[in-house]
Formats: C-alpha cells, sequence, structure tokens
C-alpha cells in the first residue's frame, strides 16, 4: 500500500482550480458574462489576465465562474449515477437467479447504445437543458458500469453469516444496503466513482461544445471552448488554448486521483 | 450449436424490439404533434378528410400500444416516415450518408487496432521500463482530453496555420477522387486513432503482461526461442480471444466517437445527421438512427461473443464455473 506514489501535485493542482471557481465571487467579481464590445478579442494583457473574446466578455471571469457549473454539473452527474448503480446493482445481487439475469440483459441493453446518443435524444425530448437536467441526464447515462461491479461484489459476499443474519432478522433493504453491502463494496468502486467525475466534466464539456449542452450564452467550460471555432477563423489562441488548459488539467488530475485509489485497492 | 445461434437470434430479437419501444415512447414525450412529426409540412397541406385518413393510418385516434404497434408495423416494410428538415423518407436520406460514415468508422476502427496491438505488445515487453512509463503518461493524457478539442487543435496546425489539409467535409466542391477523399479522412481518422489508442494498448498491454507470467514462456525461453517470437506466435495468440471481446465491445466507444469527429469536422455522416436531427427536433430521423445504430452494435456483440467462444470453448465454460461458484 505505501509503495504507491500519491499524487500530490494532482491533488494540489485540483484543490486549487476548484477553490478558485467555488471562490470566483472573491477572485472575479462582478457579472462574468457583462459584454465590452470596446474589449473584444484582446490578448491576454494585466486588465484582462486570460484576455477577452470576441464579444469583449473577460475570459479569467468566465473560466471561474464557468468552472463552477462545470465541476456542479460533473458532482451532480456522478452523484445521480452512483445512486442509480448502488441501488440496481445491489438489488441484482441479491435477487433470485432469473430476475438477476433479466436485470444484467436490460444494462447490456442500455450500454449498447452510445450515451452520446442517448443524451442527444434525451435533451431533445426535454427541451430546453438546464444545469439540473443536463446532469440528470450526463449521470442517468453513465452508471452501467459501476453497476456491474456493485452486483459482482454483493454476489461475492451475499452469503456470508453477517448477511444472511440481517436478512434472516428481516432487515429491510435500505437498511442491509446501507449498514452491511455499501462499506464492502465501496472501496472497490470508489476509484471509479472519481473518474465518472471526469467523464461527466467531459461529457457537459462536449455538449456545450456541440451547442446541445448548456445554452451558448451560459459560461461553462464546455460553452467557452465551443467559443474556438469561430477564434479558429481570428487565430486568437487564447480563447482555444486558456480554456481547454483549465479543463485538461482538472480531467487528468481527477484520472490520477482515481488510478492512485485503483492502485490502493489492489 | 443451432440452439446457441438460435437462442442468441432471440436474444437479439428481443433487444430490438426493446429499444424501439424506448425510441417510440421518447419520441412521444417529445414535445409535438405527431402527425406534424410523420408527415413534415404536407400535413398543412391536407384537406380535413386526407388528415383523418392519415390519423387513422398512423392509428393516432387509438390508444399508445396500439400506436406502438401500427409505427412497428410500418417501421418493419421499412416505412419510417419523412424527415423535416430534408422533406424526403429518412431511408433515403441516411442511403445516401451511411457509406461516408463506414468509411471513416472502419478505417478508425482498423488502424485503432492495429496500433493497440502493437503498442500494447511494445510496452509489454519493455514492462515497466522508461519507455513503457513515458507511453503510460502520455497515454492517460491523451485518453482523457476529449476528441472535440483534440480535433481542434488538429485544425488549427494542420489545417489553419500549416495549410497542409482540408477544414471539413468529405470532399472538395465538385471534386471527388480518390485521393481528394484520402486527404479529407486524414485529419479526422488521426483524430479518432489518437483519441481511442491508449485505451485498449492498455488493456492489451495488461492482458499479454499476465500471458508472459506463465510457465509456457518459461519453458519457450529455456528452450531459446526469440523474445518477439515469443510475445508474438505465443502470447498474443493466446490473448486473441480476449482481443476479440475488446474488439466487439469496443464498437459503441468506436461509433460515439466517430459521431463526434463528424460533427467536428463537418464530415456528412451519420454522426452530423444525428447532431442536426436532435438540433432541429427531427424525431423520426432520430429515433431511425438510434435503432440502426443499437443493430450495429448489437449485431457486432453477438458476433464477437460468437467468434471468441469458437476460438476458445473455455470462455463458455468460465461463464459456468462462474454461475456455479456464485450459487
Amino acid at each position: 500500500m505505501n509503495n504507491v506514489k500519491r499524487p500530490l501535485l494532482s491533488a494540489a493542482l485540483l484543490g486549487t482550480i476548484v477553490l478558485a471557481c467555488l471562490l470566483a465571487g472573491v477572485f472575479a467579481p462582478g457579472d462574468a458574462t457583462r459584454m465590452d464590445f470596446y474589449a473584444s478579442l484582446v490578448p491576454p494583457d494585466a486588465a484582462h489576465p486570460f484576455g477577452t473574446d470576441q464579444l469583449g466578455r473577460d475570459l479569467f471571469k468566465m473560466i471561474l465562474h464557468g468552472g463552477r457549473v462545470s465541476l456542479i454539473i460533473g458532482l451532480l452527474a456522478s452523484c445521480a449515477a452512483a445512486l442509480i448503480a448502488v441501488v440496481y446493482g445491489t438489488a441484482a445481487g441479491l435477487a433470485p437467479r432469473w430476475l438477476d439475469n433479466f436485470l444484467m440483459r436490460v444494462t447490456e441493453l442500455i450500454m449498447s447504445i452510445p450515451p452520446i446518443l442517448y443524451v442527444i435524444t434525451l435533451l431533445a425530448a426535454l427541451g430546453k437543458p438546464t444545469m439540473l437536467s443536463l446532469s440528470l441526464v450526463i449521470g442517468v447515462t453513465s452508471w452501467m458500469n459501476i453497476a456491474k461491479i456493485v452486483r459482482a461484489e454483493v454476489r461475492q459476499i451475499r452469503r456470508s453469516e453477517h448477511i444472511l443474519a440481517a436478512r434472516l432478522m428481516g432487515a429491510p433493504f435500505l437498511y442491509t444496503l446501507r449498514r452491511h453491502l455499501l462499506p464492502n463494496f465501496m472501496p472497490s468502486i470508489m476509484f471509479m466513482l472519481i473518474s465518472n467525475v471526469s467523464q461527466a466534466i467531459a461529457a457537459e464539456a462536449t455538449l456545450s461544445f456541440l451547442g446541445l449542452g448548456m445554452p451558448p450564452g451560459s459560461a461553462t467550460w464546455g460553452t467557452l471552448m465551443g467559443l474556438s471555432e469561430d477564434a479558429l477563423l481570428t487565430n486568437s489562441w487564447w480563447i482555444i488554448l486558456i480554456p481547454s488548459l483549465f479543463l485538461i488539467t482538472t480531467l487528468i488530475c481527477i484520472v490520477n486521483i482515481g488510478e492512485y485509489l485503483r492502485r490502493v485497492q489492489h | 450449436m443451432v440452439r446457441a445461434v438460435l437462442k442468441k437470434l432471440l436474444l437479439l430479437i428481443i433487444f430490438m424490439l426493446a429499444l424501439s419501444v424506448i425510441v417510440f415512447w421518447l419520441a412521444r414525450i417529445a414535445p409535438g404533434d405527431p402527425l406534424t412529426a410523420y408527415y413534415g409540412d404536407a400535413v398543412e397541406r391536407m384537406n380535413e378528410q386526407q388528415r383523418e385518413a392519415a390519423m387513422i393510418r398512423l392509428s393516432l385516434d387509438k390508444p399508445i400500444p396500439v400506436q406502438y404497434f401500427t409505427w412497428l408495423r410500418n417501421a418493419l416494410t421499412g416505412d419510417f416516415g419523412i424527415s423535416h428538415q430534408y422533406k424526403q423518407n429518412v431511408l433515403s436520406v441516411i442511403g445516401r450518408l451511411w457509406t461516408n460514415t463506414l468509411l471513416l468508422g472502419g478505417i478508425s476502427y482498423l488502424l485503432t487496432f492495429l496500433g493497440a496491438i502493437l503498442l500494447g505488445a511494445f510496452c509489454a515487453a519493455k514492462e515497466g521500463g522508461l519507455a513503457d512509463r513515458a507511453i503510460y503518461r502520455i497515454g492517460t493524457a491523451t485518453s482523457v482530453i476529449p476528441s472535440f478539442f483534440v480535433a481542434l487543435l488538429a485544425i488549427l496546425i494542420f489545417s489553419v496555420n500549416l495549410k497542409l489539409l482540408p477544414t471539413s467535409g468529405a470532399y472538395s466542391i465538385g471534386g471527388g477522387g480518390l485521393s481528394d477523399r484520402a486527404l479529407h479522412l486524414v485529419l479526422p481518422v488521426g483524430v479518432m486513432v489518437l483519441s481511442h489508442l491508449w485505451y485498449y494498448a492498455y488493456m492489451i498491454r495488461n492482458r499479454i503482461i499476465e500471458e508472459l507470467r506463465k510457465d509456457y514462456v518459461v519453458l519457450l525461453r529455456v528452450k531459446r526461442v526469440s523474445g518477439m517470437s515469443i510475445l508474438l506466435r505465443h502470447c498474443l495468440r493466446n490473448a486473441l480471444p480476449m482481443l476479440i471481446t475488446i474488439m466487439a465491445v469496443s464498437v459503441p466507444h468506436i461509433i460515439a466517437g466517430t459521431y463526434i469527429v463528424e460533427v467536428v469536422f463537418g464530415y456528412p455522416g451519420l454522426g452530423t445527421l444525428t447532431f442536426e436531427s436532435a438540433q432541429y427536433r427531427d424525431y423520426n430521423m432520430l429515433s431511425v438512427l438510434t435503432l440502426l445504430t443499437g443493430l450495429i452494435i448489437l449485431v457486432s456483440n453477438v458476433a464477437g461473443q460468437w467468434l471468441s467462444e469458437a476460438l476458445d470453448p473455455r470462455m463458455r465454460h468460465d461463464e459456468i464455473t462462474e454461475e456455479a461458484t456464485n450459487e
């Protein structure tokens, strides 16, 4: 356990980014989406440390405020996915063989469609996306792999005495889950939960970039990266590189931390 | 044998039916009038009688389950309705574009796995060495970066600044020669391979390392069989069933990747079509595309499972023993 190197750098970087985004109001006070046409496409300077976009919006402010939205969507989506996965996986693990088989076939069915297609279809059906609906849609489409592991773990420990005892004494499903099962399989799904956050953040970025996520007027890392297509024409490198630098650093840090947890586990 | 095939076929049909229920339900909860969704603007030109006849044809006057079966019957005869956006039969629009997607997806798929096998074998041979660790770092980074951003960077470097390759489309206007098509494929395929390569290479690497630790490798070493030969002729062959399983399971990832890359490069294919139909709320088109994608993936899963069982009967056996130990 001790020979695995701790991801200190990743943790520090991630901590800084998260803190900066949470305290966006302190570091970058004011309205992030305020436009200033006299200061459009300004390269990074003292007044605008990260430059401005075509509409004269300050990128520094937008990145911090937008990061908050992106991070919250990532967390909310992962929480939703984790909740579904734990309940579904435990139910399948404890269920009789035929029901377990059926439930696993259902997950295979869901997994057979690329999540992006679900998300597109769901969003098209739901109408204008909001932070909550976007998180839920991303969460609803990303729980299957975690559920499979939960199920396998539950199936392994379901015959052990303490769980049999609890069930014989008539403990309700949710009680058994929380008290006896969750502590047992939590370590083995922890790293998946963590990497799920990064996948959810990437999903938000991709969707918003494609114009299907948060509306273009709002600031998230995804919509900011969506600006880069126009920036290609004006060759304004800061619009393309700086927001993506934040996004990618965050993603890599989260994945490194998840990878560390996986190694500690094995 | 025949029973196994029939069982898989049955499962496939059940899956497709379940998928069609989901798709139908999604199209129904979506905002908008189903009659307009099916016939497009033609509804406005219909008189009262025509409109009623159309309603009856689609069973819109009947409860939802009946509507579903009517839709299913029409669908089975190849009648999925009109695409809003193209004012044409849905299938004819798809018929024009699917080869483009097959070309992009197919080439990316083959190159990704060819690269993944080579890279995986290389890293396995150099396990723990500098090259292995460096490739691991770079690989993790590339597979984390969203593919749309890799695509943007590629356009910025190769098209905008170096002016070497076209930014978008599948062929130049008016043109369409072989070299022109190939030139338009370089960037999309490159981005696809780059963003998927490491994920599979890493799995292959770990599988080969596992294989290299087995006793027969020691025997081969004692017999002075060269390292290259052990790796390629023995270990890789033993890893083949697992490789085929991965290749089957990877189809949804590759398709999803192709769809996103198509959109960024404005490449005319099913991905761009999916994206456009979502934007313009073209539900008929979207449901057919979802069904089609689902069918391709399900078929490839079944084929992959069957192939790996045929290559290694233990795959079937393992499942039985696993079930036995669980109970």
